[in-house]
């Protein structure tokens, strides 16, 4: 194919797919034909606001960043792939020269000169063709699908967060607050890692329950806040009738050894700081409001290590692909959704809404590239 | 001598110096006849407040420490100190058998002893009993007074060396310029730090940080009316990055913030200006409910640590600075008490200076007839 049908946002809640020219790509690099993208929330939240964070759309973008394909075309000096190859991508090249860089801290966060798709200026992924670093397209095994290898994006989220970022050893505990996709693989990275327990925590109840069959061992509900109730007395009492119900405590064996927020809520970051454990780790990946009102008093009182989590850095890719090539993590059934290419806002809509007409919950929501039949895996 | 005078705090901004009885000693323990005691903001808010956070003083409660003394009796399995010896004294008795206990990070013992943390009596006393290793012998070179001021250099040295972890060469920011913050401006240029900036708003405690320990300052901007914590925090920010030529990434980027302040916009301010994968380590004690900007700390991808006190090696360390002169102690000590006159002494703590005018940073209560000018 010459053409390269893409998915541009034009502004606000303003998409179309137009036609891009295809990119030309140099040494060490390759092109990739995209068959599956899955749609990320931030994607989402660029569509609706414009924005995300500090992270502006100042003018037409390619949306999204969750996807994989077959290798098209390679530059000189690749040898790490070959054409027709199947490949999960990782959508961010970096510069390798800058501190971070060397230093093994390749992620968005330190390399100043990053390029990541979809994050502006940089087109994203939903398109015919994508460019890439060789290195940055990992083959699939066999036993891996083109939708499982979209979902290694999320999933190498979950890997960063849970063991790069949390650390986390085997017979730990684990508390994830937010049941989305994130959450849920987050979970399902904790219980591959041997976790002893895994406490999934949202306010829906149909998500609590996917999640408990997913990978959680036990599901915690929060009360419905009291009318007037400030948020910080809310989380108190949240904290408190967590720890009563699940039998928590701050030190000791039935302590929470490391706790991860991938709802942005502040409740829920309230609540979480509340019930890690003494000397914990609290991992935060999910982005919501700005500013969040924590209690610092906690936070040093127990020495607990905070810390952000963005996206991806190095070793995670690989990680998140070994864990669902050997089965320890299964990613399909987390696919709620699929769309043809041509149908992309419509896939957007019903990401936005959190549901589709027939009233079924959207985790994933899945976007096949131009031409590819949505039942092509 | 057969008595104990202690300085007991009785209830809110109610204290009498009362008699106690003689701690027992058992064998592995000492009793150290305390010589000189630092008053530590957090003994003033017990004073004041009766209670910090969920620490609450139900009953009389001896006050102090910050202390450092000579042993006056040691248990039949002691080996490590003599009767005579001068010590300082780590003042947190833990179990040594819990996780936190076995796996080194005994500051998180939660069956700990602490001194004047209710409902444990603290060393503002003649006598006070403590397990033999938590007695440190200090060298010729290290006075009494040296001796007590090892307790805040070792929360010093717990927030920048232990969890800071701190390198040669490295930069740092220190937010609050009180004995804690500037402790940890020493330690920071003690361990080869490139540069030390240290942050407050009162002129003279920059000045003294200045001729201590920084290696620049910053005296942040009025807050305007109307403005909101959060907007002044990135003006604040924006201009402590524009005065001082710092970065988010690379050689002018800030690798370890400290706050030893408390203070939210302090907090907030420090968050902004550490460098991309920094570290942020929070030391001083303020409101509990802090608002920080969420989005920083992820897109940064920030390590936030709690500090609480001090644990295995930290006083070691501290000993250790102080002894080979790296860390000189004596410039902060500001204030000196005796024994009958501990209430003014918290008075002037306090107040902030004493009724000459001269401000406070470290004042220092000497035992029961102690001279103030015994060393």
């Amino acid at each position: 194919m010459f053409d390269n049908p893409s998915f541009v946002l034009k502004g606000i809640l303003d998409t179309e797919i137009q036609q891009k020219p295809v990119p030309e790509i140099g040494a060490n690099e390759i092109l990739v034909e995209v068959k599956k993208t899955g749609i990320c929330g931030t994607d989402v939240h660029f569509l609706v606001h414009g924005s995300v964070g500090d992270f502006i759309v100042e003018k037409p973008m390619v949306l999204d960043h969750e996807s994989a394909g077959v290798v098209s075309k390679v530059g000189p000096g690749v040898t790490n792939v070959k054409v027709g190859d199947r490949v999960a991508m990782e959508p961010a090249a970096t510069c390798r020269k800058c501190e971070a860089c060397k230093e093994g801290r390749y992620q968005a966060s330190i390399c100043p000169d990053i390029i990541c798709a979809a994050t502006p200026p940089t087109d994203g992924t939903l398109t015919r063709y994508y460019r890439l670093p060789s290195d940055l397209a990992y083959p699939l095994p066999p036993s891996l699908s083109l939708e499982d290898g979209a979902l290694m994006e999320p999933l190498s989220v979950a890997v960063h967060a849970v063991s790069k970022l949390g650390a986390l050893r085997s017979n730990q505990s684990v508390a994830v607050f937010g049941c989305g996709p994130v959450g849920l693989l987050c979970m399902a990275v904790a219980k591959a890692l041997g976790a002893s327990r895994v406490i999934a925590v949202d306010i829906i109840p149909d998500r609590l329950e996917f999640a408990k069959t997913y990978a959680a061992t036990d599901t915690f509900l929060p009360p419905s806040i009291d009318k007037g109730e400030p948020g910080v007395a809310f989380s108190t009492r949240n904290a408190q009738a967590m720890k009563e119900k699940l039998g928590i405590v701050e030190h000791g064996p039935r302590a929470i050894d490391l706790v991860l927020d991938a709802s942005g809520a502040e409740v829920a970051i309230q609540t979480g700081i509340r019930i890690a454990k003494s000397g914990g780790t609290f991992v935060q990946v999910g982005i919501g409001n700005r500013d969040i009102t924590i209690d610092m008093f906690a936070v040093l009182c127990k020495e607990l290590v905070l810390k952000g989590s963005l996206r991806y850095g190095p070793g995670d890719y690989s990680l998140a692909i070994a864990l669902v090539a050997s089965g320890k993590v299964d990613v399909k059934f987390l696919i709620s959704h699929r769309f043809p290419f041509t149908q992309a806002s419509e896939a957007f809509e019903i990401t936005r809404n959190g549901k589709s007409p027939d009233g079924k919950g959207v985790i994933k929501v899945m976007i096949s590239g131009p031409d590819v039949d949505i039942n092509e895996v | 001598m057969s008595d104990n005078p202690s300085f007991v705090l009785k209830g809110i901004l109610d204290v009498e110096i009362q008699q106690k009885s003689i701690p027992e000693i058992d064998p592995n323990e000492v009793l150290v006849e305390v010589k000189k005691t630092g008053i530590c903001g957090s003994d003033v808010h017990f004073l004041v407040h009766g209670r910090i956070g969920d620490f609450v003083v139900e009953k009389p409660m001896v006050l102090g420490h910050e202390a450092a003394g000579v042993v006056s009796k040691v248990g039949s399995r002691v080996t490590n100190v003599k009767v005579g010896d001068r010590v300082a004294m780590e003042p947190g008795a833990t179990c040594r058998k819990c996780e936190a206990c076995k796996e080194g990070r005994y500051q998180l013992c939660p069956d700990v002893i602490f001194a004047a943390t209710p409902p444990t009596d603290g060393t503002l006393a003649r006598y006070y009993r403590l397990p033999s290793d938590l007695a440190y012998p200090l060298l010729p070179n290290l006075s009494l007074e040296d001796g007590a001021m090892m307790e805040p250099l070792s929360v010093a040295v717990h927030a920048v060396s232990n969890l800071g972890a701190l390198r040669s060469n490295q930069s740092v920011a220190v937010f609050g310029c009180g004995p804690v913050g500037l402790l940890c401006m020493a330690v920071a240029k003690a361990l080869g730090a490139s540069r030390v900036i240290a942050v407050d708003i009162v002129p003279s405690r920059l000045e003294f940080a200045k001729a201590y320990a920084a290696t620049d300052i910053f005296l942040p901007p009025p807050m305007e009316k109307d403005e909101s914590r959060v907007e002044f925090s990135m003006r604040n920010a924006q201009a402590m990055k524009e005065k001082l030529g710092i970065a988010d990434r690379g050689p002018q980027a800030i690798d370890l913030v400290l706050d030893a302040s408390g203070a939210e916009v302090s907090i907030q301010t420090g968050i902004r200006i550490v460098k991309s994968g920094g570290t942020y380590v929070q030391v001083g004690m303020g409101n509990p409910n802090v608002n920080i900007d969420m989005f920083v700390v992820i897109s940064k991808e920030l390590v936030l640590k709690g500090s609480f006190r001090y644990g295995p090696g930290d006083y070691p360390l501290a000993i250790a600075l102080a002894a080979s002169g790296k860390v000189d102690v004596k410039p902060l000590v500001s204030h000196r008490f005796p024994f009958t006159q501990a209430r003014e002494a918290f008075e002037t703590t306090r107040n902030g200076k004493s009724p000459d005018g001269k401000g406070v940073i470290k004042a220092i209560i000497s035992g029961p007839d102690v001279d103030i000018n015994e060393a």
